[in-house]
C-alpha cells in the first residue's frame, strides 16, 4: 500500500488530504480517514534550484510536484526532476513525507 | 462613499538603519502632506506587519509613533493583499460611521533587515507546516508550480511569460524609486538563473525595504476626488496544494463582485495596478480579468497593449518586479501609482488620461483576493 493518508466522506464520497471535520465539499461530519491507492497524474511540477534553506540546496535542483491521486484529492511529494505534467506516477509516503515516482 | 485623499511612498531598495516603524512613518507623513489632513484628522489606523519586526499590536505601535489617538486602530495580515484589503476595510470603517479619514500603511525592511535566507525561509512557511514546508518548497516554488500548469494549459511559452517582466523594468526606469532600473530584455530573463523552474530570476520580484501610506476619507480633499468607486474579496484556499483546478477562480470572485458594485466593466477601466509577484501572477491575472486572451498576456505585453501610451497601462511605477517588494508596502506602491496617474500627477510617466481604474491585490499563492474600482468623479 502507499501509505498515503486521505479522508473520504462517509456521504458524497469527496476524497481529500487536509486535516478537517467536515467534508470540504458537502459539509457531512465525521469523515473516514483511508489510504490512497498511490495511483496517479502530475498536474503540475518544478524543479527547485533554490531551496528556502542552504542545506537542503542541491546542485541539480530538486523536483517538488503537485499529483492528482485516482481517488481525486490532490497532493504535494518530491518527485525526480524528470517529470513532465501529465506523466502518470505512484505515490508513497516514506517517513511522513510523500514521493511521487514513474508509474 | 470612501474617497482615497493622500498617498505617500518612499522609494524601494536598500534603506540601511531604518526599520519597519521608520519607514512606515515616513511614507505616513508623506501622505498626510499630500491629503492637506493635520493629523489629528486621522481617527483610524490600519497597519501592515513586518516580518524583521514581528509585533502583536503594529496598528498601536503606529499611533503611539505618529502621536494620534484613534476611534480604531489594527495591524491587518493578509500576506501580499494585506494593503488592498486595508484600503477596503477603510471604506466598511467609514460607512459604517465609525471614522472618517483611515490611515492605511505598510513598511518593511526586508532587505537589509535579516538575511535573505531568513526571508526566504519565513515566506516559504505561508506553505502546509505538514504537508508542503517540510518537502523543501518555497514561495517560488508554489508560484512556480502555478506556472508550469498555466504554460501546459494555454500553450503559452518562457519567452512570453518574460514579456512581463520586460515590460515592468521599462515602467520602473522611468521612475527614481524604483529599486531596478537597469535595461532589461526578454533574452536577459532567459538567460538569468532558474530558481524553480519554469521560474527564473528575472521572473522574479526582488526582495526590498521600503513604506507606503494611503489616507482613506469621508469625502473628497483639496485635490482630484478618488473614489472607491467597487470592491471585491475571495478567499479560494491558502495552501497550493488545495487551490481550485480553475488558476484564475479567485481573481474572477473578486473582480466581478468589484465591477458589479461599480457599475463598471473590465472593458471601461483605463489603468491598471495589478500584483505581479512573479511573472506568472501578472498573466493569470491579465487573463482571467478578461483583459488579454487565454495564454495571451505575454504576447499582448509584447504588443504595447499595457504601456503608458496603450490602451490598458499597467504597473507604471514598475510594479513589485521592478519597483520592489517590501512585504505589504508593495502592492500599496501600485495603488500610490494609480491614483497619482489618475490626479495627472505622474510627470514623465503620465497616461493622457485615467478616469477609471482597476486594482488588484492577491495573498499567499492565489489564495486571497481583492480587487477595487477606482473612479474620478471630480
Amino acid at each position: 500500500m502507499s501509505g498515503v493518508a486521505l479522508f473520504r466522506c462517509r456521504s458524497c464520497g469527496h476524497h481529500w488530504q487536509f486535516r478537517r471535520a467536515l467534508c470540504p465539499a458537502c459539509a457531512e461530519a465525521d469523515p473516514e480517514p483511508v489510504e490512497a491507492e498511490g495511483h496517479g497524474t502530475v498536474w503540475s511540477v518544478t524543479v527547485v534550484h533554490r531551496a528556502p534553506t542552504p542545506e537542503l540546496d542541491v546542485p541539480s535542483g530538486y523536483g517538488i510536484a503537485l499529483v492528482t491521486l485516482d481517488e481525486g484529492a490532490r497532493v504535494m511529494a518530491r518527485a525526480p526532476t524528470e517529470l513532465a505534467t501529465g506523466m502518470r506516477v505512484l505515490v508513497h509516503a516514506r517517513d511522513g513525507l510523500l514521493f511521487a515516482s514513474r508509474a | 462613499m470612501a474617497y482615497l485623499t493622500g498617498v505617500g511612498l518612499t522609494a524601494f531598495g536598500k534603506h540601511p538603519g531604518k526599520g519597519p516603524v521608520d519607514l512606515m512613518e515616513e511614507a505616513a507623513l508623506d501622505a498626510l502632506a499630500d491629503s492637506g489632513l493635520p493629523r489629528d484628522a486621522i481617527d483610524g489606523l490600519i497597519s501592515g506587519y513586518a516580518m524583521t519586526y514581528p509585533h502583536l499590536m503594529m496598528g498601536a505601535v503606529m499611533c503611539e509613533r505618529l502621536g494620534i489617538r484613534p476611534h480604531h486602530a489594527h495591524q491587518a495580515q493578509c500576506g501580499g493583499a494585506t494593503g488592498a484589503m486595508a484600503i477596503v476595510l477603510a471604506r466598511h470603517l467609514i460607512a459604517a460611521g465609525a471614522c472618517r479619514h483611515v490611515l492605511v500603511l505598510g513598511g518593511e525592511n526586508r532587505l537589509t533587515g535579516q538575511s535573505r535566507d531568513d526571508s526566504v525561509k519565513a515566506l516559504a512557511t505561508v506553505g502546509h507546516p505538514e504537508h508542503e514546508v517540510p518537502l523543501g518548497a518555497s514561495i517560488p516554488a508554489y508560484y512556480a508550480l502555478l506556472a508550469a500548469r498555466y504554460l501546459h494549459e494555454t500553450g503559452a511559452t518562457e519567452a512570453e511569460l518574460a514579456e512581463l517582466a520586460v515590460l515592468m523594468r521599462r515602467h520602473a526606469m522611468d521612475h527614481p524609486g524604483a529599486q531596478l532600473r537597469k535595461p532589461l530584455t526578454v533574452e536577459d530573463v532567459m538567460a538569468s538563473k532558474p530558481v524553480s523552474t519554469p521560474l527564473k530570476f528575472g521572473d522574479c520580484c526582488p526582495i526590498s525595504d521600503g513604506g507606503a501610506a494611503v489616507i482613506v476619507s469621508v469625502e473628497p480633499l483639496s485635490k482630484a476626488a478618488i473614489r472607491l468607486a467597487g470592491w471585491g474579496e475571495a478567499h479560494t484556499h491558502q495552501h497550493v496544494s488545495e487551490i481550485p483546478d480553475d488558476l484564475g477562480l479567485g481573481a474572477k470572485i473578486a473582480a466581478a463582485q468589484a465591477f458589479d458594485i461599480a457599475g463598471r466593466t473590465p472593458a471601461d477601466m483605463r489603468l491598471l495596478g495589478l500584483y505581479d509577484s512573479f511573472t506568472p501572477t501578472l498573466a493569470i491575472f491579465l487573463e482571467a480579468l478578461g483583459f488579454a486572451a487565454p495564454g495571451g498576456a505575454g504576447r499582448a505585453a509584447r504588443e504595447g497593449l499595457f504601456a503608458k501610451d496603450g490602451p490598458l497601462p499597467l504597473n507604471l511605477h514598475g510594479g513589485l518586479l521592478s519597483y520592489g517588494h517590501p512585504g505589504v508596502a508593495g502592492f500599496m506602491a501600485h495603488v500610490v501609482e494609480v491614483v497619482r496617474q489618475m490626479r495627472g500627477e505622474a510627470g514623465s510617466r503620465q497616461v493622457a488620461d485615467a478616469p477609471l481604474a482597476y486594482c488588484h491585490a492577491d495573498g499567499g499563492v492565489l489564495s486571497s483576493h481583492v480587487g477595487f474600482v477606482l473612479e474620478r468623479v471630480a
